[in-house]
């Protein structure tokens, strides 16, 4: 594969619930190895898109293809490269935390002596060891999302699509959290990070979308935003408002 | 169809876990409650009753018994699985997985089975201890306990993927499971029954269940053999062919 292929290329991509439509006609590409920022408001179909690259939503129309993979006519391959941090706690709250990554590392088809490996090696990143055996419903909220950021890397995925990673989460974690992302980014990996915490956004991101209403609003580096020392966040007020009263 | 083999063993080691994390209700309860039923109309209201074509009562009982306790653990097992990873949105970590729809669906299924199993085998020994159970085709009591917790196990699943509410899953095993097991020759012969009676079990498949898993036990049955594999297999093809419709389509797993 030629490192040109995007790392998350979605064409036309519409998605209807009934009568109502979430998604309408976007278009979006992530270039591999890029930090890149998914922003708008609540309910302007930044999970939808999420949902569809990953595979818990049904496409009604157009195609996602994650390096190049089809998500959905090779959907195999296409979810070996993506791992996803969702917003909520979607985990069987009895189960055990190291219980959680191994069941999830041997969906993926991980042997068990590279599970253990890789399940000892996420608990001590995210210093989880010495709660690996308590159920989840039992771990402070910050832990829980240190949970599934583990489970989300677990099969080391080439995109890692971090939704609302550290809504919850006190500031030495959400800090603690940032340079292990920022780490991962430079070994490679490719994220694609939503967050209503636009400071996090602005530290992190080279390139930022936004979503508003089920369309993109715009696609730019994140220069183009904060040039002339402007703010991302009234950038981000201004579209979105735009948007809001033109339609 | 299945090609990852550590995915569909880990999908169904985490279906074995999850029952064995709450054995007591899975497997201890129904235990104790076919101790009380084999104690109470097998021993003690049993000894009061004349043989039947030659078998004692309680011998006669204990498989009725042993189905109606596997095929409801199959029943629960998969609904309750299915519904509850709906409600907490644990499902979602399958669903992003490289895991096909036929590999969840036997994940489901192998996990029904094997909790079948360990009632079946549990209310086995018990019948042993009771001096009730005997054997007279393993093979085909297998065949039985397999192809009917298989069916169960499809049933739960779509209730599974159905139900909205936790009451909702009940009502198939309140208003049709267990009726149709107590009145499909559980406790009692065909010739026992009026006739009126008796031309309506011929049309409860869970006569043939219990039929059939009496033969393999004690040689003795009162219907034909072959029309109950032919309605055990039928109903496991039609609603194999139903859950992979609705798991291909996404009915109320993807948004």
């Amino acid at each position: 594969m030629s490192d040109t292929v995007p790392a998350l290329s979605i064409e036309h991509v519409s998605k209807s619930y009934g009568s109502s439509t979430a998604l309408d006609d976007i278009n979006m590409t992530v270039e591999q190895g890029a930090f890149f920022g998914f922003l708008g408001p609540n309910g302007a179909g930044k999970s939808t898109t999420i949902h569809l690259i990953t595979g818990i939503a049904r496409l009604t129309k157009g195609r996602i293809r994650v390096f190049g993979t089809d998500v959905n006519t090779s959907y195999r391959e296409a979810r070996t490269k993506v791992g996803l941090s969702p917003q909520e706690f979607n985990v069987d709250i009895f189960e055990k935390v190291d219980n959680i990554l191994d069941f999830v590392a041997g969906y993926y088809g991980l042997h068990k002596a590279l599970r253990k490996e890789r399940v000892d090696e996420l608990l001590e990143r995210f210093n989880l060891e010495k709660h690996r055996r308590k159920e989840f419903r039992m771990l402070s909220g910050g832990l829980k999302r240190r949970v599934l950021l583990a489970r989300a890397m677990v099969h080391k995925p080439k995109l890692l699509i971090l939704d609302e990673p550290t809504a919850g989460v006190d500031v030495e974690l959400r800090r603690e959290l940032w340079k292990y992302l920022r780490e991962l980014n430079e070994d490679g990996t490719t994220i694609l990070l939503t967050s209503h915490y636009l400071e996090e956004v602005e530290l992190l991101c080279d390139r930022i979308a936004m979503i508003n209403q089920g369309k993109i609003v715009v696609v730019d580096d994140k220069e183009a935003f904060t040039q002339n020392g402007g703010k991302l966040e009234d950038k981000y007020l201004e579209l979105t408002a735009q948007n809001t009263s033109t339609s | 169809m299945i090609q990852n083999w550590i995915g569909l063993y880990t999908f169904v080691r985490r279906e074995v876990i999850r029952f064995l994390r709450v054995s007591v209700q899975t497997l201890v309860s129904p235990w104790i409650s076919a101790v009380l039923f084999i104690f109470i109309f097998g021993k003690i209201v049993g000894s009061r009753i004349d043989t039947i074509a030659g078998i004692q009562y309680i011998e006669f009982v204990l498989p009725g018994i042993l189905m109606m306790n596997v095929l409801t653990s199959a029943f629960s097992h998969s609904s309750s699985s299915l519904y509850f990873q709906r409600f907490a949105r644990h499902i979602e970590e399958v669903l992003v997985a490289p895991l096909s729809h036929a590999e969840m669906i036997f994940g489901y299924i192998i996990g029904a089975l094997i909790r079948g199993m360990l009632i079946g085998a549990g209310i086995l020994v018990i019948g042993v201890l009771f001096g009730a159970a005997s054997m007279h085709n393993i093979g085909l009591f297998l065949v039985y306990i397999l192809a009917v917790s298989t069916v169960f196990a499809l049933l739960g699943m779509l209730v599974g993927l159905w139900a909205e509410g936790f009451e909702q899953l009940a009502v198939l095993t309140t208003f049709v499971i267990t009726p149709l097991s107590f009145l499909g020759g559980m406790f009692n012969s065909l010739d026992m029954l009026p006739p009126i009676l008796q031309k309506i079990t011929l049309w409860n498949p869970f006569f043939y269940f219990n039929d059939g898993l009496r033969y393999s036990m004690t040689g003795f049955h009162e219907a034909s053999l072959v029309t109950g594999i032919s309605i055990i297999a039928g109903l496991v093809i039609v609603l194999f062919a139903v859950v992979v419709t609705l798991f291909s389509r996404g009915w109320r797993l993807r948004v």
